[in-house]
């Protein structure tokens, strides 16, 4: 095996001590890095959501000191959890597979890759010390509106304020390099045979992520760098007492954030997209049809964010209502498509593809429980309630967190060598997915019995005690499912069994070099003529003839001993 | 290749349905155990609310409805396509099927345009006002929100002043309007941006300054005589969680009564301070007391006259709490641009905090000597 041949140690494995690793510019090591550094601050974030959920357990004011420092800490778990974990874990994950699922050696900017890399740590660390400024960090809320965001007395004065801006606006230009990075490894680096329409959907999916990214991103700098000045140099864009539009912000803000939705939920899509073919060992059910509905949320993407604003009073409703509920139709073409792949298929209930049905099942909810909130009536009723908090986390926890998660449990074996351990894996998902629905699913019946987000304290004859209850449970159930995710990580890098090339019998190019692959990521490349080349050298033509009746009995064999000389021309 | 052959059909409708009724019979349980009916709004206390509340048990009808199709084909997908140990020829390789494809873009489009066109409907009614409509409301009230308290201006027929509410809440305060007549609300902040929200008006709207926004509502008539609970909606800084305050349905008589007696009250001349009593001036500006520090003489009543020279959206009080965080003496908010002579009881000579209620960054200290 040539991948014998570079690595003699039984598991292949990276070169280089940790200084190798602070200046690489090898997108799979900047990748893990995307990875370890988001979870890091997806702890962080999670310890916060903890201390909301602690202080919301019962009715009074008891973990924190006053109420300033409970809209700290929710604004704080937002924001982290929103830009230091969400987005960047899914661009790491992107990071590392998608050169490797295109062809390619490396991204198309390695060493921009690397600057887009570290703006996040730096980022991360200017936002957590507005903990040690007077005022403490930022309180606004992850939305920080004007003119609650502004310099006012009782308003925001501290310089926490400051660092959320600053530290978002690096964290956005981080992701607009990553964007633009992306969008020329896909389009410039794909090897040969690699058309548009034989790329996976994973790759797809970042595809129309990074073409939101790079459009809606540097909308909302704009809205940072005016909140600055409007904070620092006496500017009057949002603030109504020196003429100012307070609502001009809003439309600015969402204008970014509506579309962050898609490019923090996308890529998870993709990655499940990924997993369900390789577990029901069947292709994508509508693999174009995928595509489209992918291009067209991207697009209708921008033409919904003032959904978030019903209730100002400045919105045309009737178009922003009839647009939110369009997006709906592609949302729901995907979710046939997967149920469509699990159909008829012969599931293996690995980690990953377990995950990946908590993303189906999770994120049916959330699209369901949207449906409510399109209708500006019963959004009325809703918006800014608790009800809006489980419809975001059944999105964005149980879309894009399982979907990450799945990836995760996925790319493991192609990013270390070895695999996880299945029965943990199971263990973190049983705790999280009941963890998760005893956190977000009360949360529903809170926002309809009137309970607004965002209070420190609620009366305790409002009727909302048990469910709050019930969610700090939830949470802290969520927390305890970390641990044994965490433990088989640790030890599985010493002793989880090693993974070979294509543990999974997966479809995709990345699967075709050695785990982990080595600096140039493929010595030679299996003939790419559909969306599924390894699957097309296990089986031949099999997998295009409708029915499976193989004729290649040794074919996975052959596989298994090796594929890359088994698999004919090379790229 | 798997030896014994299975009996597909029979064994697929035994799972579907076993799925179904199994997704149902949970369902089912959900709602008959109770928990299921919070899923639905309050009891609607509005004319308005009362199609929100029938949009909504459409709207959750058809949410019930694609929950258990699509969750029940998922259950059944996991449970019947199973790999078995004796499944090693690849599954049939379908790859698409544009009808299918067709149906399921076509099918839940009309649902969602559906959904809109009845929430357009809704919202229609929702969002009507006497005004847009050449027509007078019955009752005109102005909301002014600032950080943290809400004050309730009545206005007659042509817009004119007539008496403002400045206490939210409690025995005396609170927003008190007509059942079965139009009351149109118009809102306006001082500071930041606040939310009008009752939930049992399914209804909230922005408080956003430097825009005045407005509503109109009718409270069922079968609800006179009952209190409704509100709540600042949108994070507004360190007091948004206390931002409370109470709408009273009351008939068009005990309406008529309680407005006369609030514009009463309102034009009254406040009475002067009680001579020989010890008088202490104590102003606030900019959230904040002027003086951090005053005294009083123990044991002899005493009146703080207070100033409050913040705009008239931002509300003050002056109350006295000992040094256990015990309030001890309570007095009535007013708003910014206005004064009050507050009257005291004796006090034991000691240390106390006096601090204001809707701000709770603002105390001092008041030395009983």
């Amino acid at each position: 095996m040539a991948t014998q041949v570079l690595h003699p140690a039984a598991v292949p494995a990276y070169r280089g001590g940790l200084y190798e690793w602070l200046t690489t510019t090898d997108h799979k090591k900047i990748g893990i890095m995307y990875v370890i550094n988001s979870f890091l601050f997806f702890l962080i974030g999670g310890i916060f959501a903890l201390l909301v959920r602690t202080e919301l357990a019962a009715p009074g004011i008891q973990l924190f000191t006053n109420e300033h420092v409970y809209n700290e800490a929710f604004s704080i778990h937002a924001t982290v959890m929103i830009f230091l974990f969400i987005i960047p874990m899914l661009a790491g994950l992107g990071n590392f597979v998608v050169p490797l699922m295109i062809g390619a050696p490396d991204m198309a900017f390695p060493r921009i890759n690397a600057l887009s890399f570290w703006m996040l740590p730096l980022g991360g660390i200017l936002l957590l010390l507005g903990f040690l400024t007077p005022g403490g960090a930022a309180a606004a809320g992850w939305t920080s509106y004007p003119p609650l965001s502004e310099k006012g007395a009782l308003a925001s004065p501290g310089p926490g304020q400051d660092l959320w801006i600053v530290a978002l606006i690096l964290i956005g230009t981080s992701s607009i390099l990553g964007g633009i990075n992306f969008l020329v490894t896909i389009f410039k680096m794909r090897a040969p045979g690699m058309t548009l329409f034989r790329m996976p959907i994973m790759v797809w999916t970042m595809l129309v992520t990074s073409v939101l990214v790079v459009m809606a991103t540097p909308v909302i700098t704009s809205a940072l760098v005016m909140l600055f000045i409007d904070r620092n140099y006496g500017g009057s864009f949002f603030n109504p007492q020196t003429g100012g539009t307070a609502v001009l912000y809003q439309n600015v803000f969402w204008f970014y954030s509506h579309p962050a939705v898609y490019v923090m939920v996308l890529p998870a899509m993709g990655m499940i997209s990924e997993i369900l073919p390789v577990f029901s060992r069947k292709p994508l059910f509508g693999y174009k049809a995928f595509i489209f509905a992918t291009a067209g949320i991207g697009a209708l993407g921008f033409s919904v964010w003032a959904h978030h604003m019903f209730t100002t009073g400045a919105v045309f409703l009737p178009f922003f209502s009839l647009m939110t509920f369009l997006i709906a139709v592609p949302t729901g073409v995907k979710m046939f498509n997967w149920v469509f792949t699990l159909f008829r298929g012969q599931l293996t209930f690995s980690t990953p593809l377990i995950f990946a049905i908590g993303f189906l099942t999770m994120f049916l909810i959330g699209g369901i429980n949207g449906a409510f909130s399109a209708s500006v009536p019963i959004d009325f009723a809703l918006q800014d309630t608790y009800w809006v908090v489980a419809h975001l986390h059944y999105v964005l926890f149980g879309g894009s967190v399982f979907g990450m998660f799945a990836g995760l449990y996925y790319w493991f074996p192609k990013m270390t060598g070895r695999m996880l351990d299945e029965g943990l894996g199971k263990v973190h998902f049983v705790l999280m997915f009941v963890g998760f629905n005893l956190t977000f699913f009360p949360m529903h019946m809170l926002g309809i019995q009137g309970m607004p987000r965002r209070i420190a304290d609620y009366a305790s004859d409002a009727g909302w005690n048990d469910w709050n209850l019930l969610a700090t449970i939830g949470g802290f159930t969520i927390a305890a499912s970390i641990l044994p995710f965490i433990w088989n990580v640790f030890v599985s890098l010493r002793n989880g069994k090693i993974a070979g090339d294509d543990p999974w019998e997966a479809n995709t190019l990345e699967w075709a070099t050695s785990s982990p692959p080595p600096p140039y990521n493929f010595d030679r490349l299996p003939e790419i003529r559909s969306e599924r080349p390894l699957f097309d050298a296990r089986h031949g033509q099999v997998g295009h003839g409708g029915h499976g009746k193989r004729g290649d009995d040794d074919a996975p064999k052959a596989l298994e001993e090796g594929h890359h000389d088994s698999q004919g021309p090379t790229a | 290749m798997s030896t014994s052959p299975r009996k597909r059909p029979a064994s697929e409708a035994l799972v579907a349905g076993g799925v179904v009724v199994l997704l149902i019979a949970i369902i089912g349980l959900v709602f008959w155990s109770g928990a299921g009916s919070a899923l639905y709004p309050p009891k609607a206390a509005t004319l308005q609310a009362e199609e929100v509340s029938k949009l909504y048990n459409i709207v959750f009808a058809i949410a019930v409805a694609i929950f258990i199709a699509v969750e029940g084909l998922i259950i059944w997908s996991i449970l019947r396509y199973r790999r078995r140990p004796g499944d090693v020829d690849l599954p049939p390789q379908t790859h698409g099927n544009n009808l299918v494809e067709a149906l399921w873009t076509l099918i839940p489009t009309v649902i969602v345009l559906y959904l809109f066109a009845i929430s357009w409907q809704t919202l229609n009614t929702v969002d009507y006002t006497s005004f847009a409509n050449g027509q007078q409301p019955d009752v005109q009230i102005h909301v002014l929100a600032g950080q943290f308290q809400w004050q309730f201006e009545y206005l007659d027929s042509s817009g004119k002043h007539l008496a403002t509410q400045t206490k939210p809440l409690g025995a005396n305060g609170g927003m008190a309007v007509p059942v079965g007549k139009k009351v149109y609300v118009t809102l306006s902040s001082g500071d930041v941006i606040h939310a009008w929200y009752v939930p049992r008006f399914l209804f909230k709207r922005d408080v956003i300054p430097g825009q005045t926004n407005h509503f109109e509502f009718t409270v069922d008539p079968a609800e006179a005589g009952q209190t409704f609970h509100g709540q600042c909606a949108e994070l507004c800084g360190t007091g948004h969680n206390a931002m409370h305050f109470d709408v009273m349905a009351m008939t068009q008589s005990d309406y008529d009564a309680w407005l006369a007696k609030l514009v009463e009250t309102a034009n009254a001349t406040p009475p002067p301070p009680p001579s020989g009593a010890p008088t202490i001036q104590l102003a606030a500006k900019n959230i904040q007391f002027e003086s951090t520090g005053i005294s009083a003489p123990a044991n002899s009543p005493f009146v703080i006259e207070f100033k409050n020279d913040d705009p008239s959206t931002i509300t003050h009080d002056v109350q006295i709490r000992d040094s256990g965080g015990t309030v001890l003496q309570t007095q009535d908010t007013i708003p910014g641009g206005t004064s009050a002579n507050y009257q005291y009881t004796p006090l034991a000579a000691g240390t106390y905090t006096f601090f204001c209620s809707v701000h709770s960054n603002m105390t001092g200290t008041l030395t009983v000597k």
